[in-house]
């Protein structure tokens, strides 16, 4: 089973480059990184931005139903992505940052699949290459 | 036969076990080489769909962007900036039109078409466009906008666009740097080349700077890519769970 993991990620400053489309800080917290391993339960891949949808397991045994927002699909497009890329049901972690408001609403900024490979998730600007999923 | 060395045999190795993994490595994209393009009365054509690079804060260097790192603020400009919290209203985030600066600096590309009265800019921000008559004509008087009223005239081969009467609702940048209704602009474009475009733009603004700053990039032709639709309202869950706030504008 998923266990939620809440710790240090890497942050910083390349968290202001993430959202194109609001500033970062409107919404999201840099002071506050994630790390949640868990199941897609579903991918909403519309603009402004992709939302990915994730049940976590937390200590209790209880499932924790977070959800992540993403760059906006045109970029995504251009950099790789699909709106097939995640599936239902799979298992990924996510990198980001936590809502201000303190629900379980996070800023993507990269997704491990299943195979254990890592790609970017945010707005890249495509400026630089991102690993294909 | 001659024996190996050993650094020969690990230059082998390298070309046979690390060679292949850098041949799939992703190419950088390389714009079509070639002379500047025309158009039938021998002006710049600046048409095409350009990668422009992003830029979130305009004080900032990065790549294929001159920032300007010191902005020269006047004290309104200064307590503007330091009060400046996009927690308390965000107006892009309410899908509000981002104002020319902003949406030249989305990582979302942008089209040019021109003809030789009008050059329109198409932004794939949420699908906006302003269109910008190039004939030298002057500034008309209507009433301030989102994206200012834009007038462009031809300085040799650089296209010069200045744009006045804003409304002063938007921010020059993603981070938030601040202007006031009085910001004046102007864009200057040339083309190199094919594949490559020069776009200066000059920021004027009594109110918020004590003089005018300006930031310099490279746009990259992109002929492996075409606009798509960019609908901001679609699914914009940030405003509509509340955790993104839009700004009170005085009417």
């Amino acid at each position: 089973m998923k266990q939620v993991l809440i710790g240090v990620v890497v942050a910083g400053a390349m968290a202001a480059q993430l959202a194109a489309h609001h500033s970062f800080a409107a919404e999201f917290d840099v002071n506050k990184p994630v790390t949640l391993s868990g199941t897609v339960t579903r991918l909403e891949w519309a603009n402004p931005h992709i939302w990915v949808y994730l049940d976590v397991k937390d200590e209790h045994e209880g499932v924790q139903h977070w959800q992540c927002e993403g760059g906006a699909p045109n970029t995504l497009t251009r950099n790789g992505w699909s709106r097939n890329s995640l599936k239902a049901m799979e298992a990924i972690t996510i990198d980001g940052w936590q809502a201000k408001d303190g629900t379980k609403s996070c800023n993507m900024r990269a997704v491990k699949l299943p195979d254990g490979r890592t790609v970017f998730a945010g707005s890249t600007g495509g400026d630089n290459p991102t690993p294909k999923p | 036969m001659r024996a190996l060395s050993a650094s020969r045999v690990a230059a082998l190795l390298v070309v046979a076990f690390v060679g292949p993994l850098l041949a799939q490595a992703p190419k950088e994209y390389q714009p079509p080489s070639g002379p500047t393009p025309r158009t039938a009365k021998g002006k710049v054509d600046l048409s095409g769909v350009w990668q422009k690079p992003y830029v979130p804060d305009m004080t900032k260097d990065g790549k294929n962007q001159k920032g300007f790192p010191d902005l020269p603020f006047t004290p309104w400009g200064e307590h503007e900036w330091k009060t400046y919290d996009a927690a308390e209203g965000d107006y892009t985030g309410a899908c509000l039109p981002f104002g020319m600066t902003r949406s030249m600096n989305t990582p979302e590309p942008m089209q040019f078409m021109q003809s030789d009265t009008y050059l329109a800019f198409l932004f794939e921000q949420n699908s906006w466009f302003t269109v910008v008559p190039i004939d030298g004509r002057k500034h008309g008087d209507g009433i301030p906008t989102w994206f200012g009223d834009s007038v462009g005239h031809w300085e040799g081969d650089t296209l010069v666009v200045d744009t006045v009467n804003f409304n002063g609702k938007t921010r020059l940048d993603t981070i938030g740097h601040p202007h006031s209704d009085q910001l004046h602009l102007v864009q200057k474009f040339s083309r190199p080349d094919l594949g490559h475009l020069r776009y200066e733009v000059i920021v004027e603004d009594p109110k918020t700077f004590t003089k005018t700053w300006s930031n310099i990039r490279t746009f990259t032709l992109r002929t492996d890519w075409e606009m798509m639709e960019y609908s901001c309202e679609e699914n914009n869950k940030d405003l509509w769970e509340g955790r993104v706030k839009v700004p009170k504008y005085k009417p």
